[in-house]
């Protein structure tokens, strides 16, 4: 009876994963923090938190979207597109932080809704249209100022700067916060709520999920304006991090995200993930990086170590679930 | 009065006029079953009913109001709930989360799912089909699955419920078990309409039925006054003179040995075959049948035993080896295993050719690709305007030839068939036996699987029977009932 309910357990929306990756996440900050101890001072201890919470939050977005089945590669540019938008609304506009803030990120919702709108009604593959509205996005980023990166941000903009990259609360970085707080938002909307669960539902069995009544359309174009969303919130982190809007931020977040996903056991096929996973999926991408770098390995290095991780963690994925590797196996059909 | 009216109804797709002005009743505490080939227009009429189509023209009536717009949703909401024939269930949600899909107890969408998980446990438990709810479907045997597809149509509180091909899926157990659903279902006034090729089971439970031919209404009759050959007739047009065109052709050599084969749940499986002789794999859903052939055709990793063809031991570890040595295998689920349904009939069978259809550098000599073609259409009387259509715009009897076709234009030596005739017409399936006879007369050794007992014990010469993973009967067709055939399948008892 035990055993059953583990398995049941296990059989969770890819459960297994979760765990296993959580357990090599924490061997491999025992083995940097072995092979240099200062990986653990609290210097870096933040630093190494901050640098992880923007995979996290493009994870977030691009883990909803895989559950759904599909892939959304427009977030990096998304990522530019909002940090371009809001700093030349705040310098050549000379408008207030916060309401640029809010008006950059409505402009990267529409782009969210246009890739929504694009998979769930045109049924465009998502590969396909978010491959477009990539491209669109970074040509925003490269308009929004006339192809040049904007000035410095005004000195009124300290405040914005704190809130998103500098300030702290109760001895953590505000964007520390900002991913915690985003984290429990989404992850309890995934868990909790209709549209979590006709998430998974879509990416699970499309054509079931349609004629269950489930509102196919809506929920397929949601998770990309979350997407969108997010990737925006991150762009406004780079803006404040780096105190101008550079057109290239951003790049290859996409990427990252959906390594973030991968690695936490989100299915590519769609129907299983965990946000949870995501987090820990996007911390062992900050701890390769962070660590290797204490290490004293050069950046190509870590590169290669990370894609390894990638393709093992997928690997182990499959075999988990067959109970063994076999190379001729048929693939789950999609 | 009837619960539901539909007359005049017409239906069109690109190409295809599915529905010609039918009409169709329904009574409430009826099981009404819907007969007729495939593409007579059923599944179509009742996606009519529950609100996946839009019917081109005609009155629809419900409690004797006329119907006009109608979503699955709102279909769902007026309590007609329907089944569809393949299973169509998010495997990734428990079974109390796909029962509630779409309509979720919520407060402002929050999920309460203890309260669906408790509503989700009674449900079944009313039905006597003893899972967990919480339990992930993936985990669960189809048969199984199927079972949840019923708890969540009646979840919804449906008084009318439609059933496409419910049992095509299920054992002889389950189907009793689905039966006495049914009845219950039918004492408290719900009205159920019932498709189903397999004609054997309609006198358990049917009250009345209605007969479709390419796209037309033919017949309502009641069931008690009418005979099987009768609604056969009306199906097809004409009279099939027998269902079972079984020949009896003198056995040849020792073509195939199997011994003490071993691979995943298959224990020491040991047979042999001979040329000219028909093999029917009878057992339950999971006896492991399905799995046998495929470790025999090579998809499935051997990991003891031997097999022996012509007198020598030959090693399989791939299809391809397999293929070299004569032996082809029609695979269980044709859409998915059996052809490449974007493809056109001509690259299906050039794909499985394509060491006779290439040059020795590798490129295809298109002649050569529809010469074969034209064979296998011209052999197996596939019907088709030609070599280059789609094969998933062909109908269930006609794909079920090309998976065939594309193996017999080689010259096997043995021919597996794994669920040949699933969800295919009747008039098909007479033309599939017929081939299987073809390949008897031509000395090749056939190897079939299926679930049908009649069809096994009218076609095989000899029946082996399977039970968890064991050859647990090896049973001489003419001599054989289906009671012996039925206690072999059943020897050990599973957990």
């Amino acid at each position: 009876m035990k055993r059953k309910h583990l398995k049941e357990f296990l059989a969770i929306r890819g459960m297994g994963q979760v765990i296993s990756v959580t357990v090599a996440m924490l061997v491999m900050v025992l083995v940097f923090g072995v092979i240099n101890p200062s990986f653990f001072s609290g210097e870096n201890t933040t630093n190494l938190l901050r640098q992880v919470v923007p995979i996290l939050i493009v994870g977030i977005g691009q883990s909803f979207v895989m559950i759904t089945g599909g892939i959304d590669l427009s977030i990096g540019s998304v990522a530019g597109m909002s940090s371009m938008i809001s700093a030349t609304l705040m310098t050549a506009g000379r408008m207030d932080p916060w309401m640029a803030s809010l008006i950059t990120l409505v402009a990267c919702c529409a782009v969210g809704l246009l890739n929504g709108l694009l998979v769930s009604i045109t049924k465009l593959p998502a590969f396909i249209a978010t491959l477009g509205t990539m491209i669109i996005a970074r040509g925003i980023a490269q308009l929004a100022n006339g192809n040049m990166n904007t000035d410095g941000i005004p000195a009124e903009a300290e405040a914005f700067k704190n809130l998103f990259y500098y300030g702290d609360t109760f001895g953590l970085y505000n964007p520390i916060w900002i991913g915690i707080f985003l984290f429990l938002v989404f992850a309890f909307v995934l868990g909790k709520t209709c549209t979590g669960r006709h998430t998974y539902a879509i990416g699970s069995n499309y054509e079931a999920a349609k004629l269950s009544g489930v509102n196919v359309v809506l929920a397929e174009t949601k998770v990309y304006v979350f997407s969108a969303f997010l990737a925006g919130v991150v762009g406004l982190m780079l803006t404040a991090q780096s105190g101008m809007g550079t057109m290239n931020a951003g790049m290859s977040y996409e990427l990252n995200a959906v390594a973030a996903s991968v690695i936490g056991g989100v299915s590519t096929m769609g129907g299983q993930g965990l946000l949870f996973g995501t987090v820990i999926g996007s911390f062992i991408w900050g701890v390769l990086n962070n660590g290797l770098q204490f290490a004293g390995a050069p950046l190509a290095l870590r590169n290669l170590v990370i894609g390894v991780v990638v393709i093992i963690s997928v690997l182990i994925d499959r075999i988990a679930r067959s109970g063994k590797l076999s190379l001729f196996k048929k693939r789950p059909p999609r | 009065m009837y619960l539901i009216e539909l007359s005049g109804i017409s239906k069109s797709f690109p190409g295809v006029k599915a529905l010609d002005d039918v009409q169709f009743n329904l009574k409430a505490g009826e099981v009404h079953a819907l007969l007729g080939e495939n593409g007579a227009g059923k599944s179509t009429l009742m996606k009519i009913i529950s609100g996946i189509y839009h019917r081109d023209s005609g009155s629809y009536r419900l409690d004797g109001n006329e119907l006009e717009e109608l979503t699955p949703k709102t279909a769902q909401e007026l309590g007609i709930a329907i089944i569809h024939q393949e299973l169509n269930m998010c495997t990734d949600l428990t079974v109390a989360e796909n029962m509630f899909l779409g309509r979720e107890s919520h407060l402002h969408g929050l999920i309460k799912q203890k309260e669906m998980n408790r509503q989700a446990k009674a449900v079944l438990d009313e039905l006597k089909i003893d899972i967990d709810p919480t339990t992930v479907v993936k985990t669960l045997p189809v048969s199984k699955q199927q079972m949840v597809e019923i708890a969540k149509a009646l979840s919804t509180k449906a008084r009318i419920l439609i059933m496409d091909e419910p049992t095509s899926a299920l054992t002889e157990r389950e189907i009793v078990e689905l039966f006495r659903i049914i009845r219950d279902l039918k004492q408290q006034g719900c009205a159920i309409v019932y498709i189903s090729h397999r004609l054997d089971e309609l006198k358990e439970i049917t009250d009345r039925v209605s007969i479709f031919r390419d796209g037309r209404y033919v017949a309502t009759r009641n069931f008690s006054e009418t005979t099987l050959d009768e609604i056969i007739a009306m199906m097809i047009g004409r009279e099939i003179k027998e269902k079972f065109p079984h020949m009896s052709v003198a056995k040849g050599a020792k073509l195939m040995g199997v011994s003490n084969l071993c691979s995943g749940i298959v224990k020491n499986v040991s047979f042999e075959l001979f040329a000219g002789e028909i093999i029917g794999l009878s057992g339950l859903m999971g006896a492991g049948r399905t799995e046998l052939v495929r470790a025999i055709f090579g998809a499935e990793p051997i990991e003891d035993g031997q097999i022996s063809l012509d007198g020598e031991v030959i090693s399989i570890r791939h299809p391809l080896d397999a293929i070299r040595h004569g032996i082809v295998l029609g695979p269980e689920d044709r859409k998915k295993q059996g052809l490449c349904t974007e493809l056109s009939i001509r690259e299906n069978v050039g794909l499985a050719n394509l060491d006779r259809v290439c040059n020795r550098w590798g490129v295809v000599r298109s002649g050569v690709e529809k010469e074969l073609t034209g064979r296998a259409i011209k052999d197996l009387r596939i019907k088709t305007p030609s070599g280059e259509q789609t094969a998933k715009n062909l109908s269930g009897g006609n794909q079920q030839k090309v998976v065939l076709g594309k193996w017999l234009v080689r010259d096997a030596k043995i021919v597996i068939f794994d669920e040949p005739t699933r969800g295919i017409d009747v008039a098909s399936k007479v033309e599939i036996y017929n081939i299987m006879n073809e390949l008897k007369t031509k000395g090749i050794g056939v190897l079939f699987v299926s679930s049908e007992m009649p069809e096994v014990m009218g076609m095989s010469d000899r029946i082996l029977v399977m039970c968890n993973g064991r050859i647990t009967g090896n049973l001489i067709s003419k001599e054989t009932t289906q009671d012996e055939i039925l206690r072999c399948a059943t020897q050990f008892t599973v957990q």
